[in-house]
């Protein structure tokens, strides 16, 4: 469903060159779309954010300098960004928080990716009784909110990056499971499955190498907003006091902290804000310029 | 259709045995209790006393079946541990009505005003204000209401002291003309209505769109209907049948959004007693209220699979994927 035009015309070449093409193909469709350019930017801005924290940084995310408790951006020399609340540098926090917030928003969705993938080409193409159970399953964890749930398990096992992780992967595989699975049902009706089967190929094989490449992207598609979804998750727990432990910063808690200190001191709730806003927004352009790009179909 | 229906309710009564039995399983996994002895010690003979008047010396399934049904038969789903003078469902009595009120006008904002703004878009394509709702639109969907609505307490009620930084029903100029009209509840409710609305924006833009190509709106106009009845009657009625199904994703969502609003400015509704309750251990408490979210959330959701097949006949119901 995804092979383009081009492709489809030179069958004929070696499956080397016929991956390439598609690739090769998306990334100019990417790269010529605007937003999508910006939304990567963004997206690398953060992530090397996140991976050179520990150079970037001014200071370590928590020292704390009794002295220097709630100050303005640039009332000190040395912190641009002011300090908080007990007193740490503010720039050195947001930095951190990068970290915080990229790692939950990708580690969750490898864990998506690792469960719902797996389950979904199993009932997709077993069907019968195993696609029953897991549709059932599915259908079940569907029918009460995702967010939910994640409160629900923080509440019983406490907070911390880990377990944020774990409570948010709990119900983010479902989506891609139930897309896999819908695409996995749709591609092996297809002509070139059935041939497969005739000489011979094994189920395992078949899976892997002719029905997974073509359902992957709109699974890539579905991962990269998923990114985007699980740091809302992660800056929403945290937001409410119940995410990330102290004292890992994270740009949720800082936003649910600077509540109580919002009417004067405006910088401790308006930079997380924007950090907040700024990676999920780059985000989502990536996931819009993905989808266009991968499928040459939403081009009209 | 009534088989159907009684399928969907079968299943609705299969989820929520679940929920309830994976929650109250959860609960009882919670390191620590209510009666903690680290904030105070008790005599073993007090503390004996005070477990079995709450029944928790008993086995656990016993005390989930006790649990179930006094909520069933009796409507009492325990005693708050936070507020031990009343009940949960007086508690959830008296503090949804904040929530509902908040999620009502929330609900008539962005329905009024995103369909308003989709329809002005697909009219107006590449006008500046269909610029300005794309914009919106993008800003809604990916932007948490938590940021928005910090946003607004900065812009609003820190830097211009328009309006107040929260409450609910609280502040001094509750009387506009002849209306009652809190200055309080403007920001919660835009904080709360711009995801929605966004969504319901752009569906509603990208559906008109979709219609005003339709065989039957040329006809339309080309039998010389006057463009007003041709908007209303044929493209608004048409182009909102997609609505119902943005209705199914929006209202669940607003169930667990009202935390995040009611913390943000402080609004004493079911949402604050959320997180209060999680903080304090409150068992009954959040038992009822994850069953009461699942409860509506399962609700919502068969009522809009229903409400689709009702307005559009051409859906068939049952059918693997259909509906």
């Amino acid at each position: 469903m995804t092979v383009s035009a081009a492709t489809r015309l030179d069958v004929a070449r070696p499956e080397e060159s016929r991956h390439r093409t598609l690739w090769h193909d998306a990334a100019r469709r990417f790269l010529r779309n605007r937003l999508a350019v910006a939304g990567l930017a963004i997206v690398v801005f953060f992530l090397s954010l996140a991976v050179f924290a520990d150079l970037v940084a001014p200071y370590p995310y928590d020292r704390v300098y009794y002295d220097r408790v709630l100050r303005f951006p640039f009332e000190l020399a040395g912190h641009p960004l002011g300090t908080d609340e007990v007193g740490r540098d503010y720039l050195s926090r947001l930095i951190y928080g990068a970290r915080t917030s990229m790692t939950v928003g990708i580690a969750v969705q490898m864990v998506a990716f690792v469960i719902g993938v797996p389950l979904g080409s199993l009932a997709g193409f077993v069907g019968g009784r195993t696609d029953f159970l897991i549709s059932r399953f599915i259908d079940i964890m569907t029918a009460f909110p995702g967010l939910m749930f994640s409160i629900l398990i923080i509440s019983v096992w406490g907070g911390g990056i880990t377990k944020v992780i774990f409570a948010l992967s709990i119900t983010s595989w479902i989506g891609i499971a139930r897309l896999t699975r819908g695409q996995i049902l749709s591609l092996r009706e297809k002509e070139y499955v059935e041939a497969a089967r005739c000489v011979g190929v094994s189920r395992n094989r078949i899976i892997l190498r002719h029905l997974l490449p073509n359902a992957l992207t709109p699974i890539l598609v579905a991962i990269s907003f998923g990114i985007p979804a699980a740091m809302f998750g992660e800056a929403g727990l945290s937001f409410l006091g119940i995410g990330i432990n102290d004292p890992i910063p994270s740009w949720g808690k800082m936003v649910g902290v600077s509540n109580a200190y919002v009417r004067v001191y405006w910088h401790l709730a308006l930079f997380p804000t924007v950090a907040v806003a700024l990676s999920m927004l780059g985000f989502s352009f990536v996931g819009d310029g993905l989808r266009d790009a991968l499928d040459p179909k939403m081009i009209e | 259709m009534a088989r159907y229906i009684l399928g969907r309710v079968l299943s609705l009564l299969l989820v929520l045995f679940i929920v309830s039995v994976v929650t109250f399983f959860l609960m009882h996994q919670v390191p620590g209790g209510p009666f903690d002895e680290t904030k105070a010690p008790l005599p073993p003979a007090a503390k004996e006393n005070i477990l079995r008047k709450y029944g928790l010396d008993k086995p656990i399934h016993i005390q989930y079946l006790n649990y179930m049904k006094n909520a069933v038969l009796h409507f009492d789903f325990g005693i708050p541990y936070q507020q031990p003078t009343t009940t949960v469902t007086a508690l959830i009595a008296k503090s949804w009505k904040v929530t509902a009120q908040v999620g009502l006008m929330t609900v008539l904002l962005a329905f009024g005003a995103g369909i308003a703004l989709g329809v002005y878009a697909a009219y107006h394509q590449n006008s500046w204000l269909d610029n300005v709702t794309t914009f919106i639109a993008m800003l809604g969907i990916t932007v948490p209401s938590f940021v928005i609505a910090m946003w607004l307490i900065l812009f609003f009620a820190v830097r211009l002291k328009w309006l107040p930084m929260g409450g609910w029903n609280a502040s001094g100029t509750c009387l506009i003309g002849s209306a009652y009209i809190c200055t309080d509840w403007i920001m919660p409710v835009l904080a709360y209505a711009l995801g929605p609305l966004a969504i319901i924006a752009r569906y509603t833009r990208s559906s008109v769109v979709d219609v005003m190509r339709q065989d039957f709106t040329r006809t339309a106009r080309a039998k010389g209907l006057a463009t007003k009845t041709i908007m209303l009657r044929h493209i608004l009625r048409n182009a909102l049948i997609p609505m119902v199904t943005a209705l199914g994703v929006i209202i669940p969502n607003l169930l667990t959004g009202s935390i995040f609003i009611e913390a943000v400015f402080r609004i004493n509704g079911l949402g604050k007693f959320f997180v209060t309750s999680i903080f304090n251990r409150d068992y009954p408490m959040i038992m009822a209220l994850f069953l009461l979210i699942a409860f509506l959330w399962s609700l919502t959701y068969l009522f809009t699979d229903i409400l689709y097949t009702w307005i559009d006949p051409r859906v068939r119901l049952g059918a693997e994927g259909g509906a």
